[in-house]
């Protein structure tokens, strides 16, 4: 394959859409898509099984820009830290801005810059893990990169995919976002303090993701003033 | 930063005379010092993917789609070409690299020309002004 066809296809992956293949190429580009998220899924899976053997509980933390996740964190973290070990996997575009918040509630943090990329996957899990002693943790966090459609692409190995959306999205962001309801464990709805001025149909929100997934836990929540974050940390099991 | 890399500068100045054992220790230790000197603000290129720590000295030129981290030191003057993916390595000063290389544990010393694409390398260190993979000095630790 010449060095122009292979920068093509890379291009091509990375809008993921096999459409804009020219008609020689796209054979291989399907194929090529196909063992790449094969191969994510293989090293998800044993990022899962060392994650168990180390009795480590994980979770992806996926959710648009400003839904609340770090702030979601901060407030998990500020609860557990004395009692959990705890790990948190920053993922973003640019910058070093929710490592440090994070870090100020007496967690380690590791910063992934994506630079183009718009969602973490299992490698750059795998390269963050394979250096470190998982002895050491007893929970580790992956707040992914802000947005609710590249990541539902890729699991990463964590035992459980949390997806934060708040009221402010408006009422349709859990129903125009299928794939990453159908593929989480638990939907957080943020921002409830704001409710009275917003008037967002909550209800609307949490039959929507329990229509995608039955089996979804939907938790409503204020990172800003606290409201259920107990009740968040104990779904969650920690 | 500075005086671990100029113990490791001193300890392979001599290409015959390199204590391997010695090396790897030193090495170590570097690679261990990076998550104090994580600096990633300054380079020429096209948002290519950190995971620190990362350390990039000054003037460094970066292709694209690349990866870096974690535990990488790039040296000043530094060119990396397309596809390169780093990890556990330290390269140092006025280093080229070409395109679509993977190492990871390794040292390229200083001065150093890989003009070539496609090299995988795992724990050694690479020396030499290198048009083919053939002519690249290799010593493993």
């Amino acid at each position: 394959m010449s060095d122009k066809e292979e920068r093509e296809i890379g291009r091509i992956q990375e809008l993921e859409s096999t459409n804009l293949a020219r008609e020689e190429i796209r054979d291989l580009v399907i194929e090529t898509k196909k063992k790449v998220e094969r191969d994510n899924d293989i090293l998800a899976e044993r990022i899962n099984k060392e994650f168990v053997k180390n009795n480590i509980k994980s979770f992806d933390i996926v959710g648009s820009i400003g839904a609340g996740k770090t702030a979601l964190l901060e407030k998990i973290c500020e609860q557990i830290s004395s009692k959990h070990r705890t790990l948190v996997i920053c993922g973003d575009i640019t910058t070093r801005v929710d490592a440090d918040r994070i870090e100020k509630h007496n967690v380690e943090t590791v910063q992934i810059n994506t630079g183009r990329e718009c969602a973490l996957n299992a490698y750059h899990i795998n390269q963050i893990i394979k250096n470190k002693d998982l002895f050491n943790y007893d929970v580790i966090f992956v707040e992914n990169v802000g947005n609710l459609i590249c990541p539902s692409e890729f699991i990463l190995g964590t035992d459980k995919r949390i997806t934060v959306v708040s009221i402010t999205e408006g009422e349709w962001v859990i129903e125009k976002h299928p794939m990453l309801f159908k593929m989480s464990d638990i939907a957080i709805i943020n921002k409830i303090d704001l409710l009275e001025r917003l008037g967002t149909d909550i209800d609307k929100m949490i039959s929507n993701a329990k229509n995608y997934n039955p089996k979804i836990e939907v938790i409503t929540t204020s990172a800003k003033t606290g409201e259920n974050i107990n009740k968040l940390i104990e779904i969650m099991g920690l | 930063m500075k005086e671990f890399i100029e113990k490791i500068e001193n300890s392979i100045k001599e290409i015959d005379s390199i204590h391997t054992s010695n090396l790897r220790n030193i090495f170590q230790d570097a690679l261990k010092e990076i998550k104090n000197h994580h600096k990633i603000d300054n380079y020429i290129g096209d948002f290519p993917t950190f995971i620190e720590p990362v350390y990039l000295g000054d003037s460094v030129k970066i292709g694209d789609d690349v990866l870096l981290g974690p535990n990488v030191y790039i040296g000043n003057n530094c060119e990396l070409g397309d596809y390169v993916e780093l990890s556990n390595t330290i390269i140092l000063d006025n280093v080229k690299l070409g395109n679509n290389f993977t190492l990871e544990n390794c040292l390229v010393k200083t001065d150093s020309s890989l003009n070539f694409d496609i090299l995988k390398e795992k724990n050694c260190l690479l020396i030499g002004q290198a048009e083919s993979k053939e002519n690249l000095k290799k010593i493993s630790f």
